[in-house]
């Protein structure tokens, strides 16, 4: 029983006894239920609440100041970009729209050209017309270079055998705070193949940094990977759970071996299932 | 300030990332040390304290601007989160099966704003110490031991009426003596 289901009836003089405790936090779930009905209904503004409730707040300032550990800034933030992340996939899964438009159909045809198992589907395909569009394959062939074209189409190739396999997840990642973007898939025994492009170089022993953030909100390392000049990179890590909703992402870290995101996340997207 | 947190928890509420990062910095350190003040558990109060923010993050359109600083609503917030979280610790608490919004009590009327503006904590001290020895026992054990006044009845031997009209009259008292030391 949750105890809200017999919230019983309160006079406005046992609502004023019990306002101190009330604004302290200090009922039960019983007692704070009535409390709560009796001021939604009640006629007397009962300002002993708001009289009361401020001082309260005053208590915070008695309180020896601990500095908290430095990790706990980059858990917060994860977490919160992993929620917008989330918010913004509900969104527009409400809207019933793609998130982005369908462009060049027939280069989606071509880009997913490789054999693949016959399990390929409607995401399999939206996923190759995405990577083109995203990775943008074709501006980097109209400046002529091709070998980093080809270097990234290899990397698309092998994310798209990998989402086609049975319960995968793939991923789109966005550039958030830097300037990359890319495709992952994940399979169903946790591997994750990603590819990225339009990465900036990094130098001295800087890496990017890919995460995986679950259902806790908690950033886990999944190893680093430099990046050259061409931009491109393709990285694959083992052990991340399988399920839907998971946040990858990158950061730019000093070194490899970071335990904790260094800010801003760089690119990042949410797994879903590949149909 | 109070201005600036203001516009920050506007831009919280669009979804920027950046402002949750700002007020986070302004607070971190209090917030912190309320929540290992309560919770007695470095672990523990980072949970509190990521929660919290969270809940700020998620809720920001919530927030009503005549009721409070953002500061209060913040570390109202913290506290409710640390509580809940010590409380889980004692098998024998029920705890709601689903978060119920901040009781608007515990937001600032205006009257009260200047007076919590100028607060510090020698001044909460002080007032702290004006009162009688069961008053203030009542109210730490409620704010920082997260104890409901059920408990605090048969932690100090007291009866039930007599815990309650410790706490209010307590806060009633600090209340008079916060007001008089801002005149």
């Amino acid at each position: 029983m949750s105890g809200l289901d017999s919230v019983r009836e309160l006079t406005c003089d046992e609502v004023r006894e019990m306002a101190g405790a009330f604004v302290l936090g200090a009922l039960d779930i019983q007692d704070e239920a009535a409390i709560r009905a009796h001021l939604e209904t009640c006629a007397d503004p009962h300002a002993e609440m708001a009289e009361l409730g401020g001082v309260v707040a005053a208590f915070a300032e008695t309180v020896p100041m601990v500095e908290p550990p430095e990790r706990l800034k980059g858990r917060i933030m994860a977490a919160a970009a992993a929620d917008l992340e989330t918010r913004s996939e509900a969104t527009a899964d409400a809207e019933g729209v793609p998130t982005t438009p369908l462009a060049f159909p027939s280069a989606a045809e071509r880009a997913a050209r490789r054999p693949r198992p016959s399990t390929g589907t409607w995401i399999l395909r939206i996923a190759a017309v995405l990577a083109i569009a995203l990775l943008g394959g074709w501006n980097l062939l109209l400046q002529n270079d091709l070998s980093v074209a080809r270097s990234y189409e290899q990397n698309v190739a092998a994310v798209l055998d990998a989402a086609a396999q049975p319960g995968s997840l793939t991923a789109i990642l966005t550039a958030d705070g830097g300037t990359g973007s890319g495709l992952a898939a994940v399979d169903a025994e946790g591997n994750v193949t990603m590819a990225m492009r339009n990465l900036a170089p990094t130098s001295g022993t800087a890496v990017y940094e890919a995460w995986v953030i679950g259902g806790d909100g908690v950033p886990v390392p999944l190893g680093g990977f430099q990046v050259g000049q061409g931009g491109t990179a393709s990285f694959r890590a083992s052990g991340l759970p399988s399920s839907s909703g998971i946040v990858l992402a990158l950061t730019l870290e000093p070194g490899p071996g970071a335990t904790t995101p260094t800010l801003p996340i760089i690119s990042k997207g949410v797994a879903s299932a590949a149909g | 300030m109070d201005e600036a947190d203001r516009a920050a928890l506007i831009r919280i509420a669009d979804g920027e990332l950046a402002a949750l990062e700002e007020l986070y910095d302004r607070y971190k350190t209090m917030a912190y040390s309320i929540a290992y003040r309560i919770t007695n558990d470095a672990t523990l109060a980072e949970d509190v304290v990521q929660d919290a923010f969270l809940g700020a993050w998620r809720n920001a359109a919530r927030y009503v601007a005549g009721r409070g600083s953002v500061k209060t609503w913040l570390l109202s917030i913290v506290h409710h989160r640390a509580i809940d979280a010590v409380r889980r610790r004692r098998p024998t608490t029920e705890l709601p099966e689903v978060e119920t919004a901040m009781p608007a009590a515990l937001t600032l009327p205006d009257v009260w704003a200047e007076v919590s503006a100028s607060l510090d904590a020698e001044t909460v001290r002080s007032a702290l110490e004006t009162l009688s020895d069961v008053q203030r026992e009542a109210l730490e054990l409620a704010y920082f031991g997260g104890l409901t006044q059920g408990e605090i009845a048969e932690r100090t031997g007291a009866p039930l009426g007599t815990v309650k009209s410790r706490m209010r009259l307590g806060l009633l008292s600090m209340r008079r003596t916060l007001e008089m030391g801002s005149t």
